[in-house]
């Protein structure tokens, strides 16, 4: 006798919101699921009708935080585990679709790191990302190539071989001496539509975003911003690490059905690769037919921060120097003038050194003066009042020379000096000039 | 005594008229403000003309005001003389004497003798004027030496010699005894040497003499800031009867105007008080903005209201301003003015007839920043950080629990704890306050009491957007935090800082909600009494202190004594005090969103504070808020008198429960 | 003539915080705010308007309760106010919205010439600045990043001169109109809303387009149109403060010290 054997249905399970996960991303869970059952609430949080729920775990995928987890009842739960004690090795499903997109991004190989340069001046983050993009290439086996736009900069191209590149395009003419989007956008894409590269990077200037965001619209293809972090993961594919939410937290993101994969990367976050002198690679030139006289946009003038000293903008500065009542008096702040100068950065106040007449009010960095956020914040003699604090504490990196070690500056310095501002700002002028010197 | 009643009743009645049109002119302006109800609580408001109009209370604060109030009660006494005199000149049979013999000698001496008084009161008024005038009478439309004030002075002793000239001829004439009337009689002695023929026409000249001084000086008074011998006593009856700072609530309706853009858009009281106004400059001699030169001056915002009040035209039902209320120029108020004021209520204070002038300068900001989006640049980031994160300075709320990181703190719970402990933004977020507001929580651990806090879900209490003007949001804060108190069944709340105190104690009584708000500074002094909380050993390592009165605590809430008693208590000695203590106490610079603001006009308000806090020696100021911490703080760093240091009284009497051994 | 300013509402990020026990995010009670770049872009087209009497659109595309920083929009003077709101374009990245915002302007552009769109530098929730460049790009628009100051609108010849704000650097560009601008905060002060204009935006329409308004394909918005994903989030590693050295009786060793450390950053500009 035999009893007939009835296929068990396996349970696939309802999707759940896992309280305090979510960080409402944008509603991609909302998005994903094929049959509408998901709903956002005011908090972006999703509200998911489990009952019609179809177990596809699309959400479960998308969710960028885990937030999403599917739900068996304790006698689904059962029945699963029967099932996983019963079944086969678990059989990998054949996708006819992943087979398509593996043979589509094929067709892209190399990294490419473009190289940026204003009238002819190089922006070391190239280099530096000549460095990181060396290790991605080595990691997928491909060559590194810089990718060199503008007017006589031949030897930009060397410059990338020592700093690591294999190989360089290089695009030379009048039209590209100043940067201009739409010149610059339409080589670039026709660069990449001959030669495909799986990897474009870029810094993260105003020029590099400028050009990054148009050119990934007009490939049509994944563009990061900021990264900090990336890698290669066990696909090929591009792990892209940047901070989220004003940096408080961080996020991986994929690109993984695109091709190039395009990111960019801020100054001075990959470290600068040993340079390579006399290093040689093969230089390609080029061609881009583009006629300066169908483009309309022009730059007028450059102006160089550097050389118009009469206006001191100390909330657009990278490197501020800024002192407090522990100046003891204007007098001194030319210590601070000296300091600012060998960084090429501006000399702030707090509002205790502007109420005293040291300094002018443009100068004051806090509540009620102006908020900072330059790449590095020298507080001299400055306690730390709140109202100081709030208009700086954003800076990428906050230095605190005090003599009080008490100070509430400390509670947000990254580095932290205690000791006489007179003799240590000197010192640090020294040592800064003889580092130039080398 | 027989004047002309055919030249004399139609000058009488002119006169009066003429009286009657100019009153009814300046009450019928004052009718143009705004509707206020000034009328509840009688009692509290009788009360209030028998202390302030009657009693002189205000006026005799400062020595000199003695005279003024010695005129004024001859003056009270005098309306009934004078009263008798002009209707016993239509009438010559209406007199007094027809009261019964005693009363009327009681009446005929005790005219004779604050006569006297009154004109030896102008006398010194003139002489002082003339020799000894304090500088707070000077300002741009007034001085000590101004002609009108000599004129008023001249016609009170006029009076006063027309009258001892009458009733001394009369004496010498025998058709009056000096027998009650001693200083009449003298005046006769001098008149023995005039013919007796002669003595009927000097009675007749000084009668006149009497009377057009009279009808002159009844007549001019409307016209003068002498209006005030009418307004006066009326102002006090509609006496504020809230906390100083306690605005008025606004109703944002659309279509409605907020705050005051025009002299119209002020309530009747606010043109009630330019009328009341007895130029005497004592709020400017107290103003912190005025002593530290800066644009404001309290007397000179009333002034110009009445000045812009009378500019303008009244037609038919509808009133026409004359020009801006807030602009330049006589009879219009500066934004400089505007925005320095501390909102400390020192003018309100010091004012003898009650007159309010910090909330017009409120409602003036309210204007700006409501209906004009008009403020000093630097508001921006603080009405935003107040509207966006409900914190000064922009703050995630929930680093407001980080002031706790090593101590077990409980959150509020209805059922479990009794206080709440209104941390406040300072308490929460300042790195020195934080300080006060864990010296507070060992105090009260110490003391066994049932404490907890809000957390992250604390908001601001929304003092600075409210003295600052900026209503709109206030009003959503208050309500929200209504709706907080409310939900969380809080009825007793600590507060550490004088602008919550006041905020949640008196500003949410007009959103309903009562709540028993305790000041550190009283608890403390409870405790201590009581015995609950008992030192380890008495605070010597503080040195001398002296204590600063903080304006919300001590002028705008009347608690004095609790800090002393707490530093007297801690320290076994009473706290040094501040030249100017108490009532008069001295802005830190810091209260009206002053705060946020920069004090680019004039000398800095805290220096000033600290130059007098020196003069004493202390090694200690004492303070109970947040904000005279700071600005003292930062004032001892500017005059490098890093001898003295700045401390909250909690932290004063944490000192004490430290462990002797340690 | 039209200026169409785009606004995001973000979270209010300062308040974002990862759980430092549970590792999760902690959003409760996180209010959104307007992009704050986005404001400045907001402000000047107000003023262009106070100039020359174009309309102001502003445009944000988001969940239903978006609604609320649109309406702040109009509560300092932005004439018209639409909200791109679709369960279809939810989950996207930059490429799928400057689809979405182009598809809207573009919209726009039919009823009313488009003269200038602005837009923040970046949103302070994704830091991405790349939404700009693809209207632009879409659109065929003129592109100019990083504005901090406009110094001529001449509409008769469409043309526009700004000042764009670059490391160490400005640039002053001239290039024809219709141009998209992104602003920087340099560029102007935002104006605050008065009480009568808040009391009027409460009631004030806030037009609501989804994409049977923009038509457009779904697998160019939304999650589907969005090239990038996020496959991991996590708390960075704070670095913590330190003291260097000891500067009371070392200055000189420590300011080499400190020196060194900045160098192995590669911090300092030499």
């Amino acid at each position: 006798m035999t009893v007939e054997k009835k296929p068990v249905k396996k349970p696939r399970g309802k999707a759940r919101l896992i309280e305090g996960r979510c960080i409402a991303c944008g509603a991609r869970c909302e998005s994903s699921c094929p049959v509408n059952i998901i709903s956002m609430n005011d908090a972006g949080e999703p509200v998911i009708n489990a009952e019609k729920c179809i177990g596809c775990v699309k959400c479960v995928k998308v969710c960028p935080a885990q937030a999403i987890d599917m739900f068996f009842t304790p006698e689904e739960q059962q029945l699963l585990d029967e099932l996983m004690k019963t079944a086969d090795a678990a059989l990998e499903e054949d996708d006819p679709e992943a087979a398509a997109l593996a043979s589509k991004l094929a067709q892209y190989r190399n990294v490419w790191v473009f190289i940026e340069q204003t009238e002819g001046e190089p922006a070391r983050v190239s280099w530096e990302l000549l460095g990181k993009g060396r290790e991605l290439a080595d990691a997928l086996g491909v060559e590194l190539i810089a990718v060199v736009f503008g007017e006589k900069v031949e030897n930009l191209c060397h410059e990338s071989f020592a700093y690591g590149a294999d190989k360089a395009y290089l695009v030379d003419a009048p039209v590209f001496r100043f940067y201009r989007t739409e010149v610059y956008l339409k080589a670039l894409c026709q660069l990449i539509e001959t030669h495909k590269p799986e990897i474009i990077l870029m810094g993260a200037t105003g020029l590099g975003r400028d050009l990054a965001g148009a050119v990934a619209t007009v490939v049509g293809t994944g563009l990061t911003a900021d990264c900090t972090g990336l890698g290669i993961d066990d696909k090929r594919n591009l792990m892209q690490t940047r901070p989220a939410f004003g940096g408080n937290i961080m996020a991986t993101i994929m690109c993984d059905k695109f091709r190039p994969q395009m990111a960019t990367v801020r100054p001075h976050v990959m470290t600068l690769p040993e340079r390579r002198e006399g290093a040689s690679g093969e230089i390609v030139p080029i061609s881009c037919p583009i006629d300066e006289k169908d483009i309309l946009t022009k730059v007028l003038e450059v102006i160089n921060d550097k050389k118009g000293k009469d206006h001191v903008d100390v909330a657009g500065a990278e490197f501020i120097v800024s002192g407090g009542r522990g100046m003891m008096g204007p007098a001194n702040f030319a210590l601070l003038k000296e300091l600012a100068d060998e960084l090429g950065g501006v000399v702030g106040a707090s509002r205790s050194a502007v109420d005293a007449g040291w300094m002018p009010h443009d100068r004051q960095v806090g509540q009620t003066g102006k908020t900072v956020r330059p790449k590095i914040y020298i507080a001299c003699g400055i306690s730390g009042a709140i109202q100081h604090l709030v208009g700086m504490q954003d800076s990428d990196l906050i230095i605190a020379i005090n003599r009080d070690k008490e100070a509430p500056i400390f509670e947000v310095a990254h580095y932290g000096i205690v000791g006489d501002l007179f003799q240590v700002v000197p010192e640090l002028v020294l040592g800064i000039r003889e580092l130039k010197q080398q | 005594m027989t004047p002309n009643f055919i030249i004399y009743a139609p000058l009488l009645a002119v006169s009066l008229l003429f009286f009657s049109w100019s009153c009814y002119k300046r009450f019928a302006l004052i009718a143009v403000g705004q509707p206020e109800n000034r009328f509840e609580q009688l009692d509290q408001r009788i009360m209030g003309v028998l202390t302030y109009a009657l009693g002189q209370k205000r006026v005799m604060a400062r020595s000199f005001g003695l005279n003024h109030a010695v005129i004024f009660w001859a003056f009270l006494v005098l309306l009934l003389a004078n009263g008798e005199f002009l209707i016993s000149g239509l009438f010559p049979a209406l007199n007094l004497a027809l009261l019964p013999g005693p009363i009327h000698h009681l009446l005929q001496f005790a005219f004779d003798a604050v006569s006297l008084l009154a004109l030896a009161g102008v006398v010194l008024a003139a002489g002082r004027r003339l020799f000894f005038a304090p500088d707070y009478m000077e300002t741009s439309y007034t001085s000590a030496k101004s002609a009108e004030a000599f004129l008023i002075l001249g016609s009170i002793a006029l009076l006063m010699l027309a009258y001892f000239g009458l009733h001394g001829a009369m004496i010498a004439m025998g058709k009056e005894s000096a027998t009650y009337m001693p200083v009449s009689g003298l005046a006769s002695t001098l008149l023995a040497a005039v013919p007796a023929e002669n003595l009927q026409a000097l009675v007749s000249f000084f009668w006149w003499l009497h009377a057009l001084v009279l009808l002159l000086f009844i007549n001019y008074l409307p016209h003068s800031k002498h209006m005030h011998i009418l307004t006066a006593i009326p102002n006090c009856f509609f006496k504020s009867l809230e906390k100083p700072n306690t605005q008025p609530r606004e109703e944002f309706v659309k279509g409605g105007r907020f705050g005051a853009g025009s002299v119209d858009q002020l309530a009747w009281k606010d043109l009630l008080d330019g009328f009341s106004c007895t130029e005497c400059g004592r709020c400017q001699s107290v103003c912190p903005a005025a002593i530290t030169g800066k644009p404001l001056n309290p007397r000179q915002v009333v002034h110009d209201i009445k000045i812009n009040l009378l500019k303008g035209s009244l037609e038919q039902d509808s009133y026409v301003p004359g020009q801006p209320l807030i602009g330049t120029g006589e009879g219009s108020v500066s934004e400089d003015a505007i925005w320095s004021c501390t909102t400390c209520g020192a003018c309100m204070a010091a004012c003898p007839v009650l007159i309010e002038q910090m909330p017009k300068v409120v409602k003036m900001r309210r204007h700006l920043v409501q209906m004009k989006s008009q403020f000093p640049e630097e508001l921006l980031n603080l009405f935003e950080n107040m509207e966006g994160r409900s914190n000064p300075w922009g703050i995630a709320p929930t680093d407001r629990t980080k002031w706790y990181a090593t101590m077990d703190v409980k959150p509020f719970d209805a059922d479990t704890t009794e206080y709440l402990l209104y941390v406040g933004c300072a308490g929460s977020f300042d790195s020195r306050q934080k300080h006060v507001t864990v010296a507070l929580a060992h105090i009260l651990d110490a003391a066994g009491i049932s404490w907890g806090i809000l957390g992250k879900e604390e908001l601001c209490c929304g003092d600075s957007l409210r003295r600052l003007g900026n209503e709109f949001v206030f009003d959503k804060l208050a309500k929200q935090n209504v709706a907080l108190f409310n939900e969380k069944r809080i009825t007793k709340v600590i507060t550490q800082c004088p602008h919550c105190f006041t905020t949640l104690k008196n500003d949410y009584r007009q959103y309903g909600l009562e709540l028993e708000v305790i000041h550190h500074s009283e608890l403390i002094d409870s405790l201590l009494t009581s015995g609950k909380l008992k030192l380890n050993h008495q605070v010597k390592e503080l040195g001398k202190i002296a204590f600063h009165d903080s304006c919300y605590l001590g002028r705008h809430n009347d608690v004095y004594d609790p800090p002393r008693n707490v530093i007297a208590a801690a320290t076994g000695s009473a706290p040094q005090e501040f030249e100017r203590n108490h009532e008069n106490s001295f802005c830190c610079g810091a209260g009206g969103g002053r705060m946020w603001m920069e004090e680019q006009l004039g000398s800095r308000i805290n220096l000033n504070r600290i130059e007098e806090a020196l003069a004493g020696k202390p090694d200690t100021l004492c303070v109970s808020c947040p904000y005279c911490l700071t600005m003292f703080a930062d004032g001892i760093k500017d005059l490098q008198a890093d001898q003295i240091q700045v401390k909250d009284i909690a932290e004063v009497v944490a000192e004490g429960l430290r462990p002797v051994n340690q | 003539m039209l200026i169409v300013v785009c606004i995001k509402q973000v979270p209010d990020t300062t308040q974002v915080q990862i759980d430092p026990v549970t590792n999760t995010l902690v959003r409760e009670g996180i209010p959104f705010i307007a992009n704050p770049y986005d404001t400045h872009a907001l402000e000047e087209a107000l003023r262009l308007k106070d100039q020359f009497g174009m309309r102001v659109v502003a445009v944000s595309m988001g969940p239903p309760n978006a609604e609320a920083t649109l309406r702040k929009a109009l509560a300092v003077g932005a004439d018209e106010a639409i909200l791109l709101s679709d369960r279809v374009f939810g989950g996207a990245d930059t490429l799928a919205t400057s689809n979405v915002l182009s598809a809207a302007i573009k919209k726009l552009n039919e009823q009313e010439e488009v003269g200038l769109v602005l837009c923040g530098k970046q949103t302070i929730d994704g830091d991405t600045a790349q939404v700009g460049p693809g209207i632009a790009t879409r659109n065929g628009y003129s592109q100019l990043t990083l504005v901090d100051r406009v110094d001529q609108v001449d509409l008769a010849g469409k043309k526009i001169r700004v000042r764009r704000k670059l490391e160490g650097r400005h640039e002053i560009v001239e290039a024809p109109m219709p141009a998209m601008l992104t602003v920087v905060r340099e560029l102007n002060r935002p104006r605050y809303p008065t009480v009568p204009l808040r009391l009027e935006s409460e009631d004030r329409e806030v037009k609501v387009w989804n994409n049977e308004a923009l038509k457009l394909d779904v697998n160019s918005i939304g999650l589907k149109g969005s090239p990038t994903w996020v496959s991991r989030i996590f708390s960075p590693e704070r670095e913590k403060g330190e003291i260097v050295g000891d500067g009371l009786h070392d200055p000189k060793g420590t300011s080499r010290l400190l020196i060194e450390k900045l160098l192995s950053k590669d911090l300092l500009p030499v």
